[in-house]
């Protein structure tokens, strides 16, 4: 493993596109995440103007509420589809430059060329998690005062939550990447089935006349973005019909993780089964 | 004789191409064993089958007598097709990824970029190189580490011809450090040239296989003169293994179906009262034997 990592971060540390579009994206995560509350605030005094009982405006920046609004900023899908574009590329490139060709002729197998991009999908996620923690608890303890231990870790587990989102995320992407082969293909058609498609299909499932049982939310992006399906903002809950949640369910995160291990073991059948 | 490499009943079908069909090899060690055959005629899939790349319909093949398997193919450096690098790391970082993948250390990359003369290019990107410094670095990365054996597919595709000469050069040092070289080309001369053994490929079918010197020793061409034109040509027709003879004024062209001794060409003569006063064995050179083998199996 220590070895397969080693050769992915020497194709990844010197490549001028990765670090421009992971910067890209800690830029408009940073700055989404601090104009949230500023939006949010916005849109009620708009709304104030409107309706004569005046709505109070929100800080969303407190413990231990930051740990889950973060989280669910940080997981709105225009936001995920970077770093998922990334391991499209990283994954894409080695079928354009034909370099797991020459990796395989070298001497790795199919399976080890598959767990190192897995190898890099997870340390990637570990260190987006890590930053959004530490961001996480800097903005927390600026914005909260007199804090007990207790409450700044209470709502932690929404980070973990977060974990989950975004490694299941890459994994859907891993799973374009290693299908599709071609960087522009793949990144067009996993662009349009996130943003697109798996919302069309979404509100056609949730109407009764199509089944009886709502099992739109079981869909494979949606169910990766329900596992913190709402920011602590009562408000919000007037405005917009939001639903509050108090932590995340273990059924809801196991369901994404159900759908990245298919993904997984189709690439791997695909892959040994497919010429290079 | 040490077999590196056993083919046994290869076919593969791309569609409803034959891109390989039943073909059987067996490659020793320290041959340099020629891969000849036109464009499509299954070179490149039978290298892509035995290093993995490619699954066979049918067939199998050993490397160093056992089934093939990862650490096999690290024994062996290639170069198949175009050299894959990636485009925006330096030489010396794309081949410390092929010598961990290889489980090697870096100590050898300074030799094999001097011993292809990129040593001076060791920090500029591949995508800045010029189709014969790339095909150079695919060679160094190939010779990485001392394989045992060492394939190379048109290894002179896209090279001047200094560069060619110098890669022939480096290939025959190679070889005579014992290294076992599998040689695809399209180039007979490139062949005749460099291996000891060739086996010619037409449509995915092997036509022929055996020692280089070999094909051309066959000799069954003659020019024929003497002072009686008319006998010689009325005569000719009744030696053993007489095939068709061409005619000038004062020359004759036979070709035989076997081998022929000069020496029992010139006996028969003179038994049929002919003097010969030219002689003169025709040594077919491997592009003829190509060619003709091809035509054979059109």
């Amino acid at each position: 493993m220590k070895k397969l990592l080693k050769i992915e971060l020497k194709k990844i540390l010197s490549y001028k596109i990765f670090w421009i579009l992971f910067g890209l994206y800690f830029i408009f995560l940073i700055l989404g995440l601090l104009m949230a509350e500023f939006m949010i605030n916005n849109m009620i005094d708009n709304m104030n103007k409107q309706i004569p009982l005046l709505l109070p405006h929100v800080n969303i920046y407190f413990f231990p509420d930051v740990w889950q609004n973060i989280a669910f900023f940080a997981t709105i899908r225009y936001v995920l589809i970077f770093p998922a574009i990334v391991i499209i590329i990283l994954i894409t490139n080695e079928f354009t430059f034909k370099t797991i060709r020459q990796g395989v002729i070298n001497g790795m197998s199919k399976l080890e060329f598959l767990c190192s991009k897995l190898y890099i999908i997870i340390l990637s996620s570990i260190i987006i998690t890590f930053f959004l923690g530490i961001g996480s608890l800097i903005i927390g303890l600026s914005h909260t005062s007199g804090t007990t231990l207790e409450m700044v870790f209470e709502k932690i587990p929404f980070l973990l939550g977060f974990f989950i989102t975004i490694l299941t995320f890459q994994i859907y992407a891993f799973f374009f990447g290693f299908i599709f082969r071609n960087t522009g293909l793949s990144i067009a058609l996993f662009t349009l089935y996130t943003l697109i498609i798996e919302p069309i299909v979404y509100y056609f499932l949730k109407s009764p006349l199509v089944f009886k049982n709502n099992i739109s939310p079981y869909l494979p992006v949606n169910s990766a973005l329900r596992i913190t399906e709402y920011p602590a903002i009562p408000v919000l809950k007037k405005i917009m019909g939001l639903n509050l949640q108090d932590g995340i369910s273990f059924t809801t995160s196991v369901i994404p993780l159900l759908y990245a291990a298919i993904m997984i073991g189709i690439v791997f059948w695909v892959i040994e089964k497919k010429d290079l | 004789m040490e077999t590196v490499l056993s083919i046994d009943r290869l076919s593969k079908k791309y569609g409803k191409i034959q891109a390989v069909k039943t073909l059987s090899l067996e490659v020793q060690k320290g041959q340099i064993f020629g891969l000849l055959g036109p464009n499509g005629s299954g070179k490149t899939t039978t290298l892509s089958v035995i290093l993995d790349l490619v699954k066979a319909d049918n067939g199998s093949f050993q490397w160093f007598g056992s089934t093939p398997s990862k650490e096999s193919r690290k024994r062996i450096g290639s170069v198949i097709e175009s050299p894959n690098f990636f485009p925006y790391l330096n030489p010396v970082k794309n081949l410390e990824i092929v010598a961990e993948i290889k489980g090697l250390d870096y100590s050898d990359i300074k030799r094999v970029l001097t011993l292809t003369g990129l040593f001076e290019r060791k920090k500029s990107k591949f995508k800045t190189f010029s189709f014969g410094m790339k095909q150079r670095l695919a060679i160094a990365s190939a010779l990485l580490g001392h394989p045992e054996i060492l394939i190379l597919d048109e290894p002179t595709n896209g090279l001047d011809p200094q560069g060619i000469a110098h890669i022939r050069e480096l290939i025959l040092k190679i070889a005579g450090e014992g290294t076992t070289i599998i040689l695809a080309s399209h180039l007979l001369d490139e062949v005749q040239k460099i291996c000891s053994h060739v086996a010619v490929l037409n449509k995915g079918t092997k036509l022929f296989d055996g020692e280089v010197s070999e094909v051309l020793a066959i000799s069954n061409s003659f020019e024929l003169s003497s002072s009686s034109m008319e006998e010689l040509q009325k005569a000719i027709r009744n030696f053993p293994g007489y095939k068709s003879h061409t005619s000038t004024v004062n020359l004759i062209n036979v070709s035989f179906n076997k081998e022929v001794k000069p020496e029992d060409l010139n006996e028969f003569c003179f038994r049929h009262g002919i003097i010969l006063t030219h002689l003169s064995e025709r040594k077919r050179s491997l592009e003829q034997h190509f060619l003709e083998l091809l035509q054979e199996n059109q």
